[in-house]
């Protein structure tokens, strides 16, 4: 049965072209059935965010309204459903102000002044918004805007105005506003560059069904992509420190190069979403892992962004620059494209992050892909590149010549894209070193991933040989309801795969990898990452970790007020810095005070009164109370419970003084004992919050690189057994500490309890997990292991969340820390467990009391 | 009108790029950007020959996927720009 679709069985073109968009009611049912197996799966795998997941729903809803209106009513439906899908994403507020600023734009474009002018105009405006995006003038509207409206309008502009000034043919309102507002945009601030005359030429010039399936085929396509990008992101990248062997080498290169699977799945799938309605896009990506030259790279990844290059410099380079011979213009206009291919990722960065991006790495990186394919580019104006027509039969030449360039091509690229990639041109060089080590110095990566490149090429080579090849260019074949099957099938098997019920069955093993796959939340690396932005007061984002970026993007510019910057001052020496004594500030979450001493907490006497039980609680920002005001820190909580219910027995009063530091990591803390010592306490705290020995290790890295005094004789030891030394660059010196991370942790777990013990008094270790899911655990086990040989009382706090909806007990998706719920959590969970181990915690309470007195230091 | 448009374009194509393949398989309409026969050395390659041949001038805008995808559309840019084609389209319309 085919539906009525008025006015589109020969809607005529201007190019031509006859728009069709009648589908049958079987065909339209088959379409919506998988959509909806689609939807399950983005749902099961929680797919990029729960933002994408209503947009997705939205965009899949649309479609089956869309898809049965009159031809001429599907422009501006979608036009209206893009603009439903601005407001879903950004909100009423945030999408009216990033419409009307579009509409400003394009309305400049079609103003009736010439076109010099109307540049001109634009460029006004654009300048404005470039000194708001920098932060030089105010902005009325939110900064969640800013990287949506960049991603619309930053390049589309361009080539909307290259083709308004060469085209004839008039642009339609609703057309226009659909190019620049296009639906799956709100969510993608990396959105491929459409070309918008493709945009309009291809609009449902194809049978509608075949439309419809390959838009289908292209978002299963980006979802496989995804999961795939989420193994690799997972279970497959190394820190550069990591890199020990031949074998971590060969991981770290090709994980780095895999994680574009993520932009290559999110442009399928966008493109995908579009086909849905009916704008008939070229392929984004195409099998970019089997580039058989450099050229053959820059024409299969990111094939939008390559046409767009060429249309709007290549071309336009070359006609001007002819004159002085082909060959000449060919190399300028090449070089030019990828200079303008630089700039443009500055520009980008710009408009999505807000900051100007210069980098030696970028730099360099275009510069030498940019001379590989002017090199490239000549030798096939001389010789010329192999083209089939049809298939013919198999070839060894065929298959030996495309395996052998491909895998050599692979191989430079993955180095390549590693160098970009790197923190810094000395850490990259760096990495090199694992190869003279030996496979003997890896550390669990397998020397078979060496071959990865080889069976690339050779898949590469057996499909140039005859074994995939598609059929002939512009060969028409049948497509019908067949074509849904694969599909079908794969979103089932992922569908399957994904409950939890049946991984499960699998064994443990399976179950662990498969959980985090159904979940985007941040990698080990990420997480260790934001861990050490907490540390060091940075936003340790580099130009690739975009996930962790997007976690950060969210943050609110002036969150807290105050950074951890603001409440401590540089003090040199091992620790660095302290809390700023006497310090207050006014927070969005409450006051914060630090005493006279340097502690954020009341005032004390340096020397407890008589019959005082007094507790020295040294940690990081969770013990400080980073985020909750003064009086909702557990420390606070706790003390005026154990006072509250002390009873009749024990001491006359629990003082419980907070020496917790923002960035202080466990070697740290040696200084802030030190300080406790002062204050004559009875027991020592000591809380760890997890990643303790990698922490440990980074501290003791940069402290040596900067080559300040180690005072702690079994740590400069260590750090003079691994070699590290003044000014060494620092993934160097984090790979050759990273044997003695157990180490470095036990010798500060050992120096604290023994000097606490060695003064009578109780060393106490507590663990406070993180308020956040994933890896962040990975090294509990081994810092509990040190603890305990350490000989500290051990109280463990793993399952203070348990049950929590950790999203409503943290600060933000961006500040893990815990907020004023969860500190009390923490309060009434360490006051259970102080009670349970009450006779050792409290060893000293007898003395204490025997002291005798009720006077309080404490100053009210 | 433009048969030897055609005709020219489609030898140059076959003897540049595809040497040894059967004539036959490239048709007036088969896709050459979009099949991965032109890229865009050899794109411009097509237009120096064109320019050259048919004593005609492309302007930057013009190449791309819209008019040199296909021999059909080749043709049909080089009649906008011959006089001759140009003034036989209009009279036979």
């Amino acid at each position: 049965m085919e539906l009525a679709v008025p006015g589109s069985a020969a809607a005529p073109r201007t190019n031509g072209v006859k728009e069709t968009g009648g589908i049958s009611a079987t065909r339209l049912l088959v379409v919506l059935a998988q959509l909806g197996l689609l939807m399950l799966v983005l749902r099961q795998f929680q797919i990029e965010s729960a933002a994408f997941l209503r947009l997705s729903l939205l965009a899949f809803a649309g479609f089956a309204l869309h898809a049965v209106l009159p031809l001429r009513y599907r422009l501006p439906f979608f036009l209206a459903l893009s603009l439903a899908g601005i407001a879903l994403v950004l909100g009423l507020e945030h999408g009216a102000w990033l419409v009307g600023i579009g509409l400003v734009l394009v309305g400049i474009c079609h103003l009736p002044l010439a076109f010099g002018t109307r540049i001109a105009l634009l460029l006004g405006v654009v300048t404005v918004l470039v000194a708001q995006r920098a932060s030089l003038l105010p902005a009325p509207w939110s900064e969640a805007i800013w990287p949506i409206l960049g991603s619309m309008f930053m390049f589309r502009l361009i080539i909307y105005l290259y083709d308004l000034r060469h085209e004839t043919a008039p642009a339609s309102p609703s057309r226009t506003l659909a190019y620049f507002f296009m639906l799956p945009n709100a969510c993608f601030p990396l959105f491929p560059v459409i070309d918008y005359k493709t945009f309009r030429r291809n609009y449902f010039d194809e049978d509608a069904y075949k439309t419809y399936q390959t838009g289908v085929d292209w978002m299963v396509r980006g979802v496989v992509h995804l999961l795939l990008y989420r193994i690799v992101y997972y279970y497959f990248t190394l820190a550069p420190a990591e890199v020990h062997g031949p074998g971590d080498l060969a991981q770290y290169l090709l994980s780095n190069f895999l994680l574009y699977l993520r932009v290559s799945g999110q442009f399928h799938f966008i493109v995908g979403m579009l086909y849905l309605f009916g704008f008939r896009l070229p392929e984004t990506h195409n099998k970019y892992f089997f580039a058989s030259s450099f050229t053959d790279f820059w024409r299969r990844i990111n094939i939008y962004w390559k046409d767009f290059m060429l249309k709007v410099f290549y071309y336009p380079a070359y006609f001007r620059l002819r004159r002085y011979g082909t060959t000449a213009a060919l190399v300028l206009a090449t070089l030019f494209v990828f200079l303008m291919t630089w700039f443009l990722h500055a520009y980008q960065w710009f408009w999505l992050r807000g900051t100007v991006l210069f980098v030696w790495q970028d730099i360099l990186f275009w510069t030498i892909l940019g001379a590989l394919v002017v090199v490239n580019s000549l030798y096939e104006v001389k010789h010329g590149r192999e083209r089939k027509l049809a298939a013919t039969g198999w070839s060894w030449r065929a298959f030996s010549t495309v395996s052998l360039k491909t895998a050599l091509t692979f191989t430079v690229i993955c180095a390549l894209w590693s160098f970009w990639t790197a923190d810094s041109l000395d850490a990259w060089l760096s990495l090199w070193s694992a190869v003279g080590r030996g496979f003997a110095a890896d550390h669990g990566a397998s020397p078979f991933l060496l071959l990865v490149p080889i069976a690339i090429g050779a898949a590469a080579g057996a499909m140039a040989a005859g074994g995939g090849r598609k059929p002939r260019p512009g060969a028409k074949r049948a497509f019908g309801i067949r074509e849904a099957v694969q599909p079908t099938v794969t979103l089932g098997l992922l569908l399957v795969v994904g409950i939890e019920g049946i991984y499960t069955q699998f064994g443990p093993t399976i179950a662990t990898y498969i959980q985090p796959l159904r979940s985007g939340q941040l990698s080990r690396l990420d997480n260790a990452a934001l861990d050490r932005g907490y540390y060091e007061d940075l936003l340790r984002v580099n130009r690739f970790n975009s996930q962790l970026w997007e976690v950060y993007s969210q943050k609110p510019k002036n969150f807290l007020d105050v950074n951890f910057g603001a409440l401590k001052r540089h003090t040199g020496g091992f620790a660095g810095g302290e809390l700023i004594p006497s310090f207050v500030a006014s927070t969005e979450y409450g006051p914060v005070t630090i005493n006279r001493w340097g502690m954020r907490d009341q005032d004390y006497e340096r020397v407890p009164a008589p019959g005082t039980f007094r507790v020295a609680l040294l940690g990081p920002s969770n013990v400080m109370g980073w985020g909750v005001g003064d009086g909702e820190t557990f420390e606070a909580l706790l003390e005026e419970r154990l006072n509250r219910e002390r009873g009749g027995a024990g001491p006359a009063r629990y003082e419980i003084l907070n020496f917790g530091v923002p960035g202080y990591r466990p070697p740290q803390q040696l200084v802030a004992l030190e300080k406790a010592l002062g204050f004559g306490p009875h027991a020592v705290f000591y809380v760890a919050v997890g990643r303790e020995p990698s922490q440990s290790a980074l501290h003791l890295a940069a402290i040596a690189r900067a080559g300040t005094a180690i005072p702690y004789p079994e740590l400069a030891a260590i750090v003079a057994k691994a070699g590290v030394a003044q000014g060494m660059e620092e993934t160097e010196a984090r790979r050759r500490l990273q044997p003695f991370h157990d180490d470095i942790l036990a010798a500060v777990y050992g120096r604290i309890a023994d000097e606490c013990r060695r003064r009578g008094i109780v060393p106490v270790w507590i663990f406070l997990p993180q308020v956040r899911e994933g890896t962040w655990q990975e090294e509990t086990p081994q810092t509990v292991r040190a603890a305990e040989a350490a000989g500290f009382v051990i109280i463990d706090l793993g399952d203070v969340y348990q049950g929590q909806d950790l999203g409503a007990i943290r600060l933000a998706e961006w500040d893990q820390h815990p907020n004023a719920r969860a500190h009390r959590l923490i309060a009434g969970r360490l006051y259970e467990e102080l009670q349970a181990k009450r006779g050792a915690v409290f060893a000293g309470e007898g003395a204490a009391a025997r002291a005798g007195g009720t006077a309080t230091s404490r100053k009210e | 009108m433009s048969d030897d448009v055609k005709t020219a374009v489609k030898e140059f194509i076959l003897s540049e790029f595809l040497p040894g393949e059967d004539p036959a398989e490239l048709t007036d309409s088969t896709p050459l950007i979009s099949g991965g026969i032109l890229d865009s050395i050899a794109t411009l390659k097509v237009v120096l020959f064109i320019e050259e041949q048919f004593n005609v001038t492309f302007e930057a805008h013009e190449v791309d996927r819209e008019n040199f995808d296909s021999i059909e559309n080749i043709a049909r840019l080089v009649g906008t720009k011959r006089p001759q084609d140009h003034d036989q389209a209009r009279s036979s319309a």
